[in-house]
């Protein structure tokens, strides 16, 4: 193995003094941006916290721990570069000394993922004394995650047992908020020594694990890692939720749904996209969950408003049911063939996000103590919602012709600031009352309330008005 | 704004046709493709288009669905100008030559919709199934199914829907021989019925289904 590295070395470029001295640049960049929010950490650890602070930083913590496990289970984890597996996979060579190299960068991004958590647990506890044990619970936490997303990824067992966890954990993160008086305090020491054996032992297994690994899983985790790693490259964001999407689909079995005989024609796309989130019922649950998001937010004391994280979650949730557009946009041909003035599919496919958005706002609002004309605002703004859902799912791919903008501090490529903001213009178009009457808190709202439902509503039609056949 | 399609003159348009071009040009990014094509299908005519590689068959068809405007000549599709637009695509159904399909719809799904969305489906989802010997896969994901599979699919939802004209792009990729037999069958049937089908193909023996025009460029 190490000869056949040196080989693929030797075809390439030795590193210069300036590829050494960017290198040297960068790690020093890295250092002064994260030093801030490290001193802000040890700071704030050492202050007082109320119960319900506790209970929503533990909620955060718990959050991103999940996401970090649901990322790696989702990316492989692991991965060779296209053409390793392509050519050292299928070779007599030592499978773990072909995936020697991936499983060390596996480790790099647990111990920084674990640095994180370990970093952020004693400022939601407040215990600035407790810092080194809870950096070793956070990294053998995430390491020991990773390992048990590597044993995962060839193992259907593995893989319940690790999706039973990531339930478990999210149902925690939940109780966290929901019950934060009711919270046993778990002693950071002797919790960072019981994870860090458990993390051991996982990663033991999982290097074991490495050298009967199936080239045919490996092959596949790595093809989709290639296609994600040229999405990145080519800035073309969109081209990753087409993949995902595929990828998702492609591994999972359907469950056959009736299909209502006396459904009208103008619902039946409306109703595909409800087949769809039945069959993923993760992604539901994932937005109920979400919905305490604002509110545990709040209480944790980030400084983000309420609202802007409802809108935020409205928008994701509106999003999330969008995948019949996106398909119509991106395959102009399967639109032809199903033969339907796009103005009635649009408006047909508009209905999901619309209810969708609206129950993820009642329900945010709701836990966010916000009830009456406020409440009635934002279920008003779910039309808006579902148009930038809309118009995210249609938009096309990056352009990369649009020139750069020099803002003094460097140039800004345009494509990809106005893709990004194509969908949360119309959205935010379409909330503009709703905006207002934030910024301002009037004492009345029922004006506000009035034009929201027109503008709302208006900016919905305009925007199905307005489409066409892509 | 849409540039200015050639528009049909009165002259061109003859109700006996669903299809004519008379001295049709087509060009790519400038480059011409193909020139001094005449071309008419009559309804309940099954018209094969066959040719070399590049000679711009696939081109044709996107001229005839209204996706390329011809540089020169005149062309009527059902007594007026191919464009691209909901009332055009009511009457014409193109499978296009890569198979396409929707995320998270099972196979059945798709035909159920296909039915769903038009009043009067030429097919019900049941009968196109069973049809294109899709009925043992009827609850998989298309992405799920072969090569060959995925082509059913798309040619037996572009067969659900109802249509007066039916275009079809190397229809015969990835099946196997006896199915090309049977598509041969169903196009047959699709004439019988009154539409007129326009075929690229590369298979000679599906070129000369019964009763077809075949045309060489």
């Amino acid at each position: 193995m190490k000869e056949i590295r040196s080989l693929i070395r030797s075809g390439r470029p030795a590193r210069s003094w300036a590829d050494r001295y960017f290198i040297a640049f960068a790690l020093l960049l890295v250092a002064a941006v994260v030093a801030q929010p490290i001193s802000f950490v040890l700071t704030a650890a050492a202050g007082q916290v109320t119960p319900a602070r506790v209970g929503a930083g533990l909620t955060l913590i718990l959050v991103g721990y999940a996401a970090f496990l649901a990322l790696s289970r989702a990316l492989g984890p692991v991965v060779l570069p296209p053409a390793d597996a392509a050519w050292l996979l299928l070779t007599p060579l030592s499978r773990r000394a072909v995936l020697s190299r991936t499983a060390l960068v596996l480790l790099a991004i647990s111990v920084a993922g674990g640095l994180v958590l370990g970093l952020a647990l004693p400022v939601a506890v407040a215990a600035p004394g407790r810092l080194a044990a809870a950096l070793v619970l956070g990294v053998a936490a995430t390491v020991g995650g990773m390992a048990w997303a590597v044993l995962a990824q060839s193992s259907t067992a593995w893989d319940a047992w690790l999706q039973g966890t990531l339930t478990v954990v999210t149902v925690v993160a939940v109780l966290c908020t929901a019950v934060p008086h009711l919270l046993p305090s778990v002693p950071i020491g002797p919790a960072a020594a019981v994870v860090a054996a458990t993390a051991v032992l996982l990663g033991w297994r999982a290097w074991s694990a490495l050298t009967r690994m199936p080239a045919r899983i490996l092959l596949d985790a790595s093809t989709r890692a290639g296609h994600l790693a040229r999405a990145t490259t080519n800035l073309d964001p969109g081209a990753l939720t087409w993949i995902a999407e595929d990828n998702h689909w492609r591994t999972h079995d359907l469950r056959p749904h009736p299909w209502p005989e006396r459904l009208p024609a103008f619902l039946s796309l409306a109703w595909t996209e409800v087949c769809r989130l039945a069959r993923r019922p993760g992604r539901p649950a994932l937005l109920l969950a979400a919905t305490l998001l604002p509110m545990v937010a709040s209480r944790a004391g980030i400084p983000a408003p309420g609202l802007l994280l409802v809108a935020a979650g409205a928008l994701t949730a509106a999003a999330s049911v969008t995948s019949g557009a996106r398909r119509d946009g991106n395959n102009p041909a399967l639109a032809r063939l199903l033969g339907v003035d796009p103005r009635q599919t649009l408006a047909t496919r508009a209905l999901p996000p619309l209810l969708l958005g609206a129950a993820w706002i009642v329900l945010a609002l709701t836990w966010l103590g916000l009830t009456g004309p406020w409440l009635l605002l934002g279920v008003l703004t779910a039309p808006a919602m579902a148009a930038g859902a809309l118009r995210m799912a249609r938009r096309q791919p990056v352009d990369h012709s649009l020139p750069l903008v020099d803002f003094g501090m460097g140039g800004i490529p345009v494509g990809p600031v106005l893709w990004a903001l194509t969908g949360v213009d119309i959205a935010l178009l379409g909330t503009l009352p709703t905006v207002q009457a934030a910024l301002t808190q009037p004492a009345q709202l029922g004006g506000y309330v009035v034009a929201q439902a027109l503008t709302g509503v208006a900016v919905l039609a305009a925007y199905i008005w307005r489409s066409r056949t892509p | 704004m849409r540039p200015e399609r050639p528009l049909v003159s009165h002259s061109v348009c003859d109700m006996t046709k669903a299809i004519i071009a008379q001295d049709l040009a087509v060009e790519l990014s400038g480059n011409p493709i193909l020139s001094g094509l005449h071309l008419t299908a009559a309804p309940g005519e099954i018209v094969t288009i066959t040719g070399q590689n590049g000679v711009g068959k696939s081109t044709l068809l996107r001229c005839l669905a209204g996706l390329l405007p011809p540089a020169a000549g005149k062309l009527a599709v059902m007594d007026g100008p191919p464009s691209d637009e909901p009332a055009f695509w009511r009457d014409v159904a193109l499978v296009a030559d890569e198979p396409a399909w929707y995320p998270g719809l099972t196979v059945r799904e798709h035909l159920k919709l296909m039915a769903a969305v038009h009043h009067r489906p030429r097919l019900t989802a049941e009968r196109a199934l069973e049809l294109f010997d899709l009925a043992e896969r009827a609850d998989m994901a298309p992405l799920r199914l072969s090569t060959g599979q995925q082509q059913r699919l798309s040619l037996a939802m572009g067969l659900t829907r109802p249509s007066r004209i039916l275009l079809l792009d190397e229809p015969e990729r990835g099946l196997d021989a006896d199915f090309r037999v049977r598509l041969g069958e169903i196009l047959t049937e699709y004439a019988a019925e009154g539409g007129t089908v326009v075929m690229v193909t590369h298979d000679l023996q599906l070129a000369q289904v019964a009763g077809a025009r075949r045309i060489d460029l």
